[in-house]
């Protein structure tokens, strides 16, 4: 069965273009084009979702060692109702089932993208996503599943490590992906999921495990801090939409500062200091609007990449307020998670009200250039897809 | 045409009497085509009208006859605006004719009497022959022969005035309400096209072209300057921000006497408090001192202050004022007996921290400014400040705000110190060869062990690896000593003495912890080296004031041209046309008058 809607044929260079042109010569409806604009980037919504999930988890539990002074701002903050918690995780669970489910999919269908997407800079990282959404979850699951958590965590944690040998592997070997060039704040995302897989392992009670995906993810961390801010010419510049991912320049020291804490067990001088760090970035973005500026115009996919680190920075924030108990503890606290609760249910509401903005169109952004037509067939039986 | 052949103007040709009607005649053909002149004439000047600039050639002609009726103030202002147009053609173009000046009302002129005078000279005498199409400004006025240069010396100071104004604040105007408050007369309000000189905005990458030298304050060679190169500026123009690098260097060196005194590795010395004393209330006078000037500076002249934080190299020097006051704070002699409050730090850590929050924020996300591009020893500056302020805040007993601070800087110094031992090829302001402000590599490391030290109590392994790494740069410029020869002095040199300081206060600290004989040698010759170089410096500087008077040379650095200028207007055709272009857009940059973009 094949659905033609167009038949223009497509030089390769033509792929900036913005024709869309479907033909399907193996066998997949026109209705599962869709899958072609599919890509891992949009986890972002289930690691939002799962890190929130985390995060009302954390405040749901009572504040353990809380003495006689336990704020009216801290009571306020930890008030946060366990239905409430186990609401949001079994919305977690189901989107990112449902995610999960459609990438697979995708992996089936439309194998061609899914391996542009793990050339492409940008699409590469976001394959980490899925992963670390998985932990998260397992994290912020309710005590009742946690038999199962030790074998899930190899499960999660595996696709991880593999793919941080192939990605890190190429960052100083593969001429055409060297760090220099192929740095961008996305790039974040390997450096948080070795940290996740971390703190999971901490919490299971495996400090060898977690010391070594923490000095993993903090090692690579250093490097891609000094590159990011170094911004070398000629390394790949994002496209003004995606400027929401400067905020994974807060995602990563506030995981590592709770990586550290699970490992340390308390919330000692390194974790400040990279939880301070985490701050200063923080307010070092919120005083740039103008970099986001183009990317507010219109609601789309980017605009999830602002809630996973402010929930990063919230839950990290609980942790402190934990540690150093006062009232500008107990107050960041409050404001941390006040923040990320309103930037999430804005999501929520613009993906409602706006969902035909979010959904893949056809395009995907890391499409490859289409191969050229087969020698000796005819128009009628090209197959091949072009997308911009 | 012959319309063209009497639209040439000779500015200073012999029959001023001629002026009017020229110039009434330019009016009435402004707009007619322009272009091709048949015939040479003896004394045309360059001359043109453009065709699109209707409005400008109206005005002119007003503003123009202006001078023939009222010679001595406002026309004299128009005196030395000569426009100047230049014939595409190089066989219509003498070398005599080769003025790329640009018209400029009010404030700027690259005019200076002497060229005024070359001007008049060569073009008596010149041929022409004007044919090809040739864009220019119509020269406004053109000065005569007649016109006594007394008069341009009488007038020198209200010319002077004015070319100053695009630096001054709101371009001069707060000067003339502060003159009304004062009940001088007003002055006569000299006709000007130019409503609001347009504050221009120097690109980061225009100080990287235009200037050169470890400091970026030496012009290139092919580089004009919006102020007149061979007169003395006014004082506060040439007061540089840098100034206040003698407040670091005298400060650190009031905590450094206070270290001697009070550390115990150090007490067979037998030095008193006194010293201490003595240097800071030194250096505390010296900080009013300076900032009271500078402040004086950004109330008159803004703009002047503005151009120095566009400045790669100068806006590290914002932060010195404050880690100043923070070394006040630490180093203040405890026969003092003020005890410091908490909130004295907060006051000073503000300006320091929003002054980071736009540097690194635009080492992350500036276009131009990124890191890879601006990097140089004396971002140094900017990072030291957080160390010390978790040094002082450590003294004062707080806590969470030290440590915030120093993660904030170390995060930083990591970044900066890999960026500069890379060196990058895309670097364009390292110095190719060492200066002294190399020695700011070893001030971030030193402070950061003693911060460390403070916060945590104890010279543990995180103080010892800083230190060490300190004394290891320290050692590696020590020894190329030779390389530091050949630099002209400038002010900014005291702050790099501070770095030597803080290291043999860390040397001390450090002896007071590993107490053996190596470590004192270490401190006292570390100590000596630094009490040599400040002298030295103070003797310098001494000279530089009282005998050579050359310790505020004209601050070239923030005079630069916001876009290029080709200096060199020359009898290439390129040259010339290259010049009006340029000329056209740097007109289009200053606004002046009727733009003539």
């Amino acid at each position: 069965m094949e659905v033609k809607e167009h038949e223009i044929p497509v030089a390769a260079a033509a792929a900036n273009a913005r024709i869309r042109t479907k033909v399907f010569a193996d066998g997949v409806p026109a209705s599962y084009g869709n899958l072609t604009g599919f890509h891992a980037g949009y986890f972002r919504i289930s690691l939002s979702l799962c890190g929130q999930a985390l995060l009302w988890k954390t405040l749901s539990e009572p504040s353990g060692g809380a003495s006689g002074g336990s704020h009216a701002l801290r009571r306020l903050a930890r008030s946060v109702p366990a239905v409430a918690h186990l609401l949001l995780w079994s919305v977690a669970l189901a989107v990112l089932a449902a995610l999960c489910f459609l990438y697979a999919l995708r992996c089936a269908l439309r194998r061609r993208h899914v391996a542009a997407e793990f050339s492409h800079h940008v699409g590469v990282n976001y394959l980490f996503a899925p992963w670390i959404s998985w932990l998260l979850l397992l994290q912020a699951a309710p005590p009742a599943a946690a038999p199962l958590s030790r074998a899930l965590w190899w499960v999660f944690v595996a696709p991880i490590l593999m793919l941080d040998v192939k990605i890190y592997g190429q960052w100083f070997t593969d001429g055409k992906r060297f760090l220099s060039l192929a740095a961008n704040p996305t790039s974040q995302m390997t450096v948080v999921g070795n940290l996740v897989g971390a703190q999971a392992a901490a919490r299971m009670g495996w400090p060898e495990a977690a010391t070594c995906m923490f000095s993993l993810g903090m090692a690579h961390y250093l490097v891609l801090f000094v590159t990011l801010y170094q911004r070398l010419v000629g390394s790949s510049s994002l496209p003004a939409m995606l400027r929401p991912v400067f905020f994974l320049f807060i995602a990563a020291p506030s995981m590592a500062s709770l990586a550290w804490n699970s490992i340390a067990g308390e919330f000692d001088v390194g974790s400040r200091m990279l939880f301070y760090l985490s701050l200063f970035l923080l307010a070092s973005l919120v005083s740039r609007p103008a970099l986001f500026r183009r990317a507010m115009r219109r609601f789309n996919l980017a605009w999830w990449a602002y809630s996973f680190p402010l929930t990063m920075l919230a839950l990290a924030a609980t942790e402190y307020d934990q540690e150093v108990k006062g009232v500008v503890a107990d107050a960041l606290m409050l404001f941390l998670s006040a923040l990320s609760v309103l930037v999430i249910t804005v999501l929520v509401v613009f993906t409602v009200l706006r969902a035909g903005d979010l959904f893949p169109n056809g395009d995907d952004p890391f499409a490859p250039p289409p191969p050229p037509p087969p020698l000796g067939s005819s128009n009628n039986t090209s197959s091949f897809e072009v997308s911009c | 045409m012959d319309g063209k052949e009497n639209l040439s103007s000779t500015k200073e040709s012999s029959d001023s009497e001629r002026f009017p009607s020229i110039f009434k005649y330019i009016a009435s053909n402004s707009i007619s085509g322009f272009d091709t002149t048949p015939s040479p004439r003896s004394d045309i000047a360059l001359f043109e009208v453009p065709e699109v600039i209707e409005d400008d050639i109206q005005e002119r002609p007003d503003n123009v006859i202006l001078p023939t009726s009222q010679d001595q103030t406002g026309g004299l202002a128009h005196a030395h605006s000569i426009s100047i147009s230049m014939p595409s053609s190089p066989t219509l173009f003498q070398a005599e004719h080769s003025y790329g000046f640009l018209a400029c009302e009010k404030s700027i002129s690259y005019l200076t009497k002497d060229e005024l005078n070359n001007h008049v000279t060569a073009n008596s005498s010149s041929h022409q022959k004007m044919e090809a199409k040739c864009h220019s400004q119509p020269i406004s006025f053109g000065r005569s022969n007649t016109v006594a240069t007394s008069d341009v010396l009488t007038q020198s100071n209200k010319f002077k005035d004015k070319r100053y104004d695009s630096f001054k604040t709101w371009s001069g105007k707060l000067e003339k309400q502060i003159s009304n408050l004062r009940g001088k007369p007003p002055e006569p309000e000299i006709e000007n096209l130019t409503k609001n000189t347009k504050r221009e905005v120097v690109p980061a990458h225009r100080f990287f072209d235009a200037l050169e030298g470890p400091e970026l304050d030496k012009l290139k060679a092919s580089e004009v300057l919006v102020l007149p190169e061979d007169k003395k500026w006014p004082f506060l123009l040439r007061f540089p921000v840098s100034s206040f690098g003698i407040c670091l260097g005298v400060s650190s060196q009031a905590i450094l006497w206070k270290t001697l005194a009070t550390s115990p590795s150090t007490s067979f010395l037998h030095f008193g408090l006194t010293v201490n004393l003595v240097l800071w209330c030194l250096s505390l006078a010296l900080l009013g001192i300076i900032s009271s000037i500078y402040i004086v500076k950004i109330i008159l002249y803004f703009e002047a202050v503005r151009r120095e934080y566009y400045h790669p190299i100068r806006v590290n020097f914002f932060f010195a004022p404050w880690i100043s006051c923070l070394f006040l704070a630490i180093g203040i002699p405890s026969s003092i007996g003020i005890k410091l409050h908490a909130a004295l730090w907060y006051v000073l850590m503000g300006p320091i921290f929003l002054l980071e929050l736009k540097i690194y924020g635009q080492w992350m996300s500036g276009g131009r400014r990124r890191l890879s591009k601006v990097a140089n020893p004396s971002n140094h500056l900017s990072i030291v400040g957080n160390f010390v302020g978790a040094l002082l805040g450590a003294s004062m007993g707080l806590n969470e705000g030290p440590i915030f601070f120093f993660a904030v800087g170390l995060a930083h110094y990591c970044v900066l110190f890999v960026t500069l031992y890379q060196r990058l090829p895309t670097n364009e302001t390292l110095p190719k060869d060492l200066h002294p402000v190399f020695f700011l590599f070893v001030a971030a490391p030193s402070v950061a062990s003693m911060a460390w030290t403070k916060i945590t109590g104890e010279f543990g392994f995180g103080s010892r690896i800083a230190y060490f790494i300190a004394l290891f740069l320290y050692a590696s410029l020590a020894v190329r000593i030779n390389f530091f020869r050949g630099f002209r002095f400038s002010l900014a040199w005291w702050a790099y003495t501070f770095p030597m300081t803080g290291a043999s206060i860390a040397t001390i600290r450090y002896s007071v912890e590993v107490t053996n004989i190596f470590t004192q040698i270490l401190s006292v010759a570390l100590t000596a080296i630094s009490i040599i170089a400040v002298a030295s410096l103070l003797t310098s500087t001494v000279v530089h004031a009282f005998v050579l008077r050359d310790l505020f040379p004209n601050d070239i650095a923030i005079a630069i041209s916001g876009s290029k200028v080709d200096k060199n207007i020359n009898t290439s055709d390129n040259g010339a046309c290259q010049s009006v272009s340029n000329g056209d857009h740097y007109q289009a940059n200053q606004k002046e008058g009727p733009s003539l973009a």
